[in-house]
């Protein structure tokens, strides 16, 4: 996979050379600019993957250029990085057209993880190998592999896995897991889900997966990393 | 804070109304008097038409008296003498000349003389009895005023009072309907003075345009709630600037401090900035409660905004060792701002996060019906504790530095926003519940 390279439009410097820093060590290359026009100028020359935007800067609004780059058909994710954490601020600034909205202060584990998650969204990837923990799974071979060896799932737990460590750390929701199994074929159960989970489980374990999927009554599921690995 | 001492039933001053209706009966009593004075000083300096009136005043009494004969009938109060009979001529009295009968209410003729010790008044008057004229010849001897004071007092009923009592009367009506029509836009005002909260900005009196004294004061007013508002929302947008403005140096100290090498004072300086964090992001939140306008409420469901909720929270919560799960009990659909729904819950959460012990599990609930409730199952709150829990910067322990005491003050704000409450009570079987209520939305039209 190629090094990743992000725009960072920030007008505070020394916050903006900590960002550059943060993320340099977790494998980003950070250009960095700071204002609007800078970063006008930045997105004609070079094709980046992502940008961290800034709301407030010294010759405009950022979410101006946000919908300016949206009314140019851009899409390239945009994360907003911003000190505005308002009751409307994240909804005006999704409505604007950016992908991800963070309010600051933030850590740079956190940071990363959504640019890696908006990175992986479809679209902006290709078919990979996903890997939390000894767990791997192979998107477009629909193999999954604990510890180095393979073993044996059916499509829909592939499937349900795939969900999951897509959103390792995170919960994902029962309808977003269910819609997983629909997709396969079209009978399922009421309990189809739960029975599937359970099965899923049981091959992990046995395989002796270090991951956990936890259960969030009323929710959904979710899998996470082993604790001794950085989180 | 004590709000007794501004209470509606403040002093007990005299209202406007008695104080006018006191000074009407000051001017009436005094006017009287003035009457009073007037008639005895007229009368005095005119004898001659005082002693006319006494004896018309006796002649009214003899006739009025019928058969009786008029001579043994009681004379004027300190008569020396006195007497009264009818005759058929006039040619006993000397000097006596008397015109036709005039049969009117008036002494046909009156003659007032100075006598040794004091005075004789005679009078004649036609009166008709049985169908027949006659004369009634009075006299009178008597001295001083004494005798007069039936003819005063006459007068005075005749001039003073019968005048003034309506008029006073007329008056003290007249001052009820005044006083109560200049009246009702002041109490109009007042009621809108009350209602009045600096926490939903102050709306303006409405203006009335009469009475115009009462105009220049509601504009008055609203000139200085103007000023208010201004001030409030400086402090306001103050709080909310100041708030936001520390965000970029506490990322900038936050990932500065991820810098040193690792030990036990940059573990504590993380604690400090993480502590700092959470106060900064609980004050803007709090500014921001007070000023979201129940206008912008929408159809939300409590179900969906607390799955998303317990979905973020979750992983947090798992790495403490603890569970969280969520129900919904139905008919969860509120009027409502998800963002602040979002702040209820996750401050609710990290309540229960915090101050239940251990491992306990925590129940986040939407419904049944308008009304969310997370639960804990710790030791449940101490009674003493129970009505100063929503305080703002209230803490149990303020030698614990986590947390600012201002979660639930926040929570509560937000629920009075949205038309509700926020409440804690101790489960029956162990733990506290914290409930927030909400107005439900009102059934979706079909579209």
């Amino acid at each position: 996979m190629s090094i990743m390279r992000l725009l960072l439009v920030e007008d505070n410097a020394r916050l903006a050379s900590l960002i550059r820093e943060g993320l340099d060590r977790q494998g980003f290359a950070v250009d960095w600019c700071e204002s609007v026009a800078g970063a006008e100028h930045a997105l004609k020359i070079n094709a980046y993957d992502l940008m961290l935007l800034d709301l407030g800067l010294p010759d405009g609004e950022g979410l101006d250029l946000v919908r300016k780059l949206r009314r140019a058909k851009l899409m390239l994710p945009i994360l907003i990085l911003t000190a505005r954490g308002g009751l409307d601020d994240r909804v005006l600034g999704l409505d604007a057209g950016a992908d991800d909205y963070l309010i600051k202060p933030f850590q740079i584990p956190e940071l990363a993880a959504r640019c890696r998650a908006l990175l992986r969204r479809p679209g902006a990837s290709l078919g990979t190998t996903l890997i939390v923990g000894n767990i791997s799974l192979d998107t477009a071979e629909r193999t999954v592999m604990v510890g180095g060896h393979t073993i044996e799932a059916t499509p829909r737990e592939v499937s349900l896995l795939e969900r999951l460590l897509r959103r390792a750390g995170h919960v994902v929701a029962k309808p977003a897991l269910e819609g997983a199994l629909y997709s396969m074929d079209a009978e399922v159960t009421p309990n189809a889900l739960e029975a599937c989970m359970s099965r899923l489980r049981k091959r992990l374990n046995a395989a002796a997966a270090d991951v956990q999927i936890r259960t969030v009554h009323g929710v959904g599921y979710a899998l996470f990393a082993p604790v001794s690995t950085d989180g | 804070m004590d709000k007794a001492g501004n209470r509606k039933t403040g002093p007990t001053g005299p209202t406007l109304f008695r104080q006018i209706a006191l000074r009407l009966s000051g001017f009436t009593l005094l006017f009287a008097a003035m009457d009073v004075a007037i008639v005895v000083v007229t009368y005095s300096s005119q004898p001659e038409s005082l002693a006319q009136e006494l004896l018309s005043l006796e002649a009214e009494r003899v006739q009025s008296a019928t058969d009786t004969d008029p001579d043994y009938l009681a004379g004027p109060p300190g008569a020396d003498r006195w007497s009264a009979r009818y005759i058929d001529d006039l040619g006993e009295i000397a000097g006596a000349s008397v015109g036709s009968a005039n049969g009117g209410r008036l002494m046909d003729w009156t003659r007032r003389e100075r006598i040794a010790g004091g005075y004789r008044i005679t009078g004649v008057r036609s009166v008709v009895r049985h169908g027949k004229q006659h004369w009634l010849l009075m006299q009178f001897e008597g001295d001083g005023i004494r005798p007069y004071a039936p003819v005063i007092l006459d007068e005075i009923v005749q001039h003073v009072a019968v005048p003034l009592i309506p008029l006073s009367t007329l008056l003290l009506i007249f001052n009820i309907v005044a006083v109560r029509r200049v009246l009702k836009p002041l109490r109009q005002a007042e009621a809108e003075v009350d209602a009045l909260d600096p926490d939903n900005g102050f709306h303006r009196l409405s203006e009335v345009t009469e009475p115009r004294e009462v105009n220049t004061l509601v504009r008055a007013v609203n000139r200085a709630l103007m000023r208010l508002d201004e001030a409030m929302a400086m402090l306001r947008s103050f709080t909310a600037n100041a708030a936001h403005e520390l965000r970029t140096p506490l990322s900038i100290m936050q990932l500065s401090l991820d810098r040193l090498p690792p030990g036990e004072v940059r573990d504590e300086l993380q604690a400090d900035t993480q502590h700092m964090t959470r106060l900064v992001e609980q004050m803007l939140d709090l500014a921001q409660a007070d000023a979201l306008a129940p206008e912008l409420l929408e159809q939300v469901d409590l179900a969906d905004i607390g799955r998303e909720v317990v979905a973020a929270m979750a992983p947090k919560a798992f790495a403490d060792h603890r569970d969280l799960q969520f129900a919904c009990h139905g008919n969860t659909i509120v009027l409502g701002h998800a963002e602040a729904i979002t702040r209820i819950y996750r401050n609710l959460i990290d309540n229960a996060l915090k101050h239940a012990p251990g491992q306990t599990a925590i129940d986040v609930i939407a419904g049944p019906g308008p009304q969310l409730s997370v639960r804990d199952h710790g030791a449940g709150i101490a009674d003493e504790d129970l009505p100063r829990l929503f305080d703002r910067f209230w803490r149990k322990d303020r030698r614990k530095t986590d947390g600012a005491g201002l979660g639930l003050g926040i929570v509560q704000k937000l629920a009075q926003v949205h038309g509700g409450t926020a409440m804690v009570e101790n489960a029956a079987d162990g733990g506290a519940v914290f409930r927030v209520t909400f107005l439900a939305a009102e059934p979706a039209k079909p579209a």
